[in-house]
């Protein structure tokens, strides 16, 4: 039987770098989950770039029913059926969910001068493909990220799409959130559309996926039904070695980083804030050298909270305080000046500038107090970023390589570099591995360990239970903006992480 | 080694190859077809015209970068003008009143345009055209229809005179840029603006002083236009109360070719320097042709438009793909 869809021989350079030489990937037929992973860079957006249309190959066959295709732009993969999500919401905001799901149709399609009854008729029909019953009229600008990213891909499905391309999906939603999505996909597979995935988190691979193709560096080392593999083997057809890592233990069981020094006042400490809408009454205590966790649901007030403790987010009520002394949060730069320092969740538009070098990002916060008529060293900051890129295990071409140009996971690593660049005393981070592969992600939980034992104190929020459960010494959980529990970290498990995050106690 | 060097510089130039491709064309073809084009004469003529818009040009690349844009610049210039030959009637020496009249440029763009857009967050568009009609009234009540004489020897010697074998306004735009060049490339104060520009966010939760840096490059495009002022006022001998409202757009037009990108974060001021250089060029040579000014305008305003449209070519969505070779930023390997 001639495959759905197979890619061959796939060759794309970006200057100098080998995005993808020589890769391929078949996918089997309609209705299958195809899932595809590899570490960092090695060059799996670029293949759903290539896939959808929106790059050109140097080199490679694209066959879909057998019959040879070459996209020259995302409309033609379109009309071909293959349409892909990005992983940066789309949306338009401002329009209502039965306008942006019908946004995809008027791509391909005459809009033959619709009613809007008949707008919220074809978008509901659409939506029950899904199984959502989200009210047409309302406006996409008040739907929780994991809804607007379910109105993208009801946007796909409206142009009739049969192969839905995901890049890392999951990556910003929470557990019950990526079962909804899986649902969903379920859903569609039943329908006979075939989806590509991409993700890090290998159990839920192993949850959804059909086949799978392993990426190494640019070149496909494994292509095959997903029940050949396990995790193991999993991980070791993307690192390419026997990963003789030890099994990771669990924080509690290891020696804790956390100083002695029980007299000394800790690192940060939050009583009673509160954000209009978000928090509600939150104390916090992280002592130097601790690591603390916050689970729980988006929209449970976690990043919310972050915010208001770096002064981006105005609090309606409460108190912070850093090593014992007041502190007011009020602007970025101040709260930088005394000690703080915050990975916002979204590297692209807060946590990078995207268009600057790599060292350009990773020495900003450095530099902040030069005199700005000043010129920066270039000996001293090319040492000082390597070093933080290093630390972070930073894959790029070179330093001046803008920060665009790098692949998702390694976008994320400069944007943690650039603050052990700086070196504060307390970091705030939202979704610290975001976009991270499995082996760098433990790389980088060992390094923020480093880090907190050299006494800085680490408040952690993060989306996936398993991360904060191998990093913190203690985890909050927090429900419609307050802390329902706190655990240490050897006496709690995921399920009971979730059963907290979601209100029961 | 050569090799390397010069494909480095070849490469270095990748974002204004277009505009210093399409110099040389038209300079040879000027060369070629009017005689009188590659004088020493004229060519020292075409710099000293292009002596105010290249110096405007580089103010307003930095504006630019930072992802905004001034409308006010030729109302600034040109109450400048004014303000200078008034400064100067009082006897007050001329560098005194040069160094006055760079500063009220500098507080008119920082405190008007650079506090409305950086402090208070207002539109862009709002605050220069604002600022742009409002200045120009005042010039029409500071001046009445009077022309002002001005025959205090700096502005002759700015505008007119030569400096070893030179025109001064040509020593004055090599001046210039070789500042903005440094305060751009060498600078951390050059890098906030590039980082504002690519993503003022990020900028902020960096702890770089958002509002402050756009005050100041509003302030340097302010003394840039007040500088282009003083320089005019020389060039014509007198201080004329007519705005140019053609010359933020010129200047916009001269930026956006040279390869900055209208919406921040990329570009620089060498390639304004060849923006400008082609807008220079092509009007001497059309002047040359004894076409019309009028029509220059005309081409002018094609031309900003095209400029425009190159813009979105560079950085537009589904049309990235059809230029071979270029790095793009936002591509759809970002989309993980
Ligand atoms: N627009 C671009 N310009 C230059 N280099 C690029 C560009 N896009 C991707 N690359 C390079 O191509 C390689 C593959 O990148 P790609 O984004 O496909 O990796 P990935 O497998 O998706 O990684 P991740 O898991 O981190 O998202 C990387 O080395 C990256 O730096
Ligand atoms: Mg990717």
């Amino acid at each position: 039987m001639t495959p759905l869809l197979t890619l061959r021989g796939v060759h794309k350079r970006f200057g100098g770098v080998h995005a993808l030489d020589g890769a391929e990937l078949t996918i089997s037929e309609p209705g299958v989950v195809h899932v595809l992973i590899g570490q960092n860079g090695s060059g799996k957006s670029t293949m759903l770039g290539v896939l959808s249309g929106q790059l050109r190959v140097d080199a490679g066959e694209l066959r879909l029913d057998g019959q040879p295709v070459r996209f020259t732009s995302p409309v033609a993969a379109l009309r071909h059926g293959i349409a892909m999500v990005s992983q940066e919401t789309a949306v338009a905001p401002d329009l209502t969910v039965a306008e942006n799901v019908l946004l995809g149709r008027g791509l391909v399609r005459r809009w033959s001068g619709l009613s809007p009854a008949a707008t919220r008729k074809r978008a509901q029909e659409v939506l029950a493909r899904l199984e959502l019953d989200y009210d047409p009229r309302q406006l996409v600008r008040d739907l929780r990220p994991d809804q607007r990213q379910m109105v993208e891909i009801a946007r796909a499905l409206s142009t009739d799409a049969r192969i839905l391309i995901l890049d890392e999906p999951t990556s910003s939603l929470t557990d019950d959130e990526v079962e909804g999505l899986f649902g969903a996909i379920r859903q569609l597979k039943t329908q006979g559309v075939a989806t590509v995935f991409v993700s890090h988190r290998l159990p839920e691979l192993f949850a959804i996926g059909d086949e799978v193709t392993v990426l190494r560096d640019g070149r496909t080392v494994a292509q095959a039904p997903l029940a050949h593999f396990d995790p193991h083997s999993l991980v070791e057809a993307m690192v390419g070695e026997i990963a003789a890592r030890e099994p990771r233990q669990p924080r509690g069981s290891r020696p804790s980083s956390r100083s002695g020094r029980d007299d000394a006042p800790p690192a940060l400490r939050v009583r009673g804030l509160e954000v209009v809408g978000a928090v509600r009454g939150v104390d916090v205590e992280v002592g130097r050298g601790e690591i603390v966790g916050i689970s729980g649901l988006v929209g449970a007030g976690r990043s919310e909270l972050l915010e208001a403790i770096f002064g981006v987010r105005p609090l309606a009520a409460g108190t912070v305080e850093l090593d014992g002394a007041a502190f007011a949060p009020s602007a970025p730069r101040d709260s930088i000046q005394r000690g703080l320092g915050f990975l916002p969740p979204d590297r692209k538009t807060e946590g990078l500038v995207l268009g600057m070098s790599v060292r350009g990002n990773v020495t900003m916060v450095q530099t902040l107090e030069r005199a700005r008529l000043r010129s920066p060293s270039s000996g001293a900051e090319t040492r000082s970023a390597q070093a933080a890129c290093d630390a972070m295990g930073v894959k790029t071409a070179s330093l001046d390589a803008p920060v665009g140009s790098l692949s998702g996971g390694n976008q994320q690593k400069v944007a943690l570099a650039k603050w052990l660049a700086r070196g504060p005393r307390v970091l705030l981070l939202d979704e610290p591995t975001r976009g991270v592969d499995v082996a760098a992600k433990a790389e980088i939980h060992e390094q923020l360990r480093a880090v907190a034992a050299d006494g800085v104190g680490l408040l952690v929020s993060s989306s996936e239970n398993e991360e904060l459960i191998e990093l913190c010494d203690r985890i909050l959980v927090m429900f419609r903006g307050r802390v329902v529990a706190a655990l240490e970290t050897e006496n709690c498990s995921e399920p009971e992480l979730v059963r907290l995050a979601g209100g029961h106690t | 080694m050569m090799v390397r060097i010069l494909g480095g510089a070849w490469s270095a130039t990748s974002r204004y190859r277009l505009v210093l491709l399409l110099v040389v064309a038209m300079f040879a073809a000027f060369a070629i077809t009017q005689p009188e084009f590659a004088t020493a004469t004229n060519l020292k003529n075409l710099l000293a015209d292009s002596s105010i818009l290249w110096i405007v040009g580089m103010g307003m690349t930095f504006v630019l970068l930072t992802g905004g844009f001034d409308l006010s610049v030729g109302a600034t210039s040109a109450l400048t003008g004014i303000f200078v030959a008034k400064v100067l009637a009082t006897g007050m020496p001329g560098g005194v009143a040069l160094l006055l009249a760079v500063l009220f440029g500098a507080l008119i763009g920082g405190l008007l345009n650079g506090f409305a857009v950086g402090r208070l967050g207002l539109s862009v568009f709002v605050v220069t055209l604002a600022t742009m009609t409002a200045l120009t009234g005042i010039v029409n009540l500071w001046a009445g229809t009077d022309s002002f004489l001005v025959t205090a020897p700096i502005v002759s010697q700015l505008g007119v005179d030569e400096l070893l074998g030179l025109p001064t306004p040509i020593w004055v735009m090599a001046a210039v840029f070789v500042v903005a060049l440094y305060v751009q490339s060498r600078t951390y104060f050059g890098r906030d603006v590039f980082a504002i520009g690519g993503s003022a966010t990020a900028a902020r939760l960096a702890g770089i002083r958002v509002p402050r840096t756009l005050m100041l490059v509003y302030a340097f495009v302010g003394a840039c236009a007040a500088l282009a002022g003083v320089i005019a006022v020389g060039r014509v001998g007198a201080a004329t109360p007519t705005v140019d409202a053609t010359l933020a757009l010129q200047a916009i037009a001269a930026v956006l070719l040279g390869g900055t990108a209208l919406t921040g974060g990329a570009g620089g001021v060498t390639g304004t320097a060849f923006g400008v250089l082609f807008i220079g060029i092509l009007q001497n040579g059309l002047g040359l042709a004894g076409v019309s000014s009028d029509w220059q305008n005309v081409v002018t305003g094609v031309i900003l438009v095209l400029a425009v449209m190159g813009d979105r070519l560079r950085f537009g969505g589904s049309l990235r793909s059809m230029l071979p070779g270029r790095r793009s930023l936002t591509g759809p390997a970002e989309l993980s």
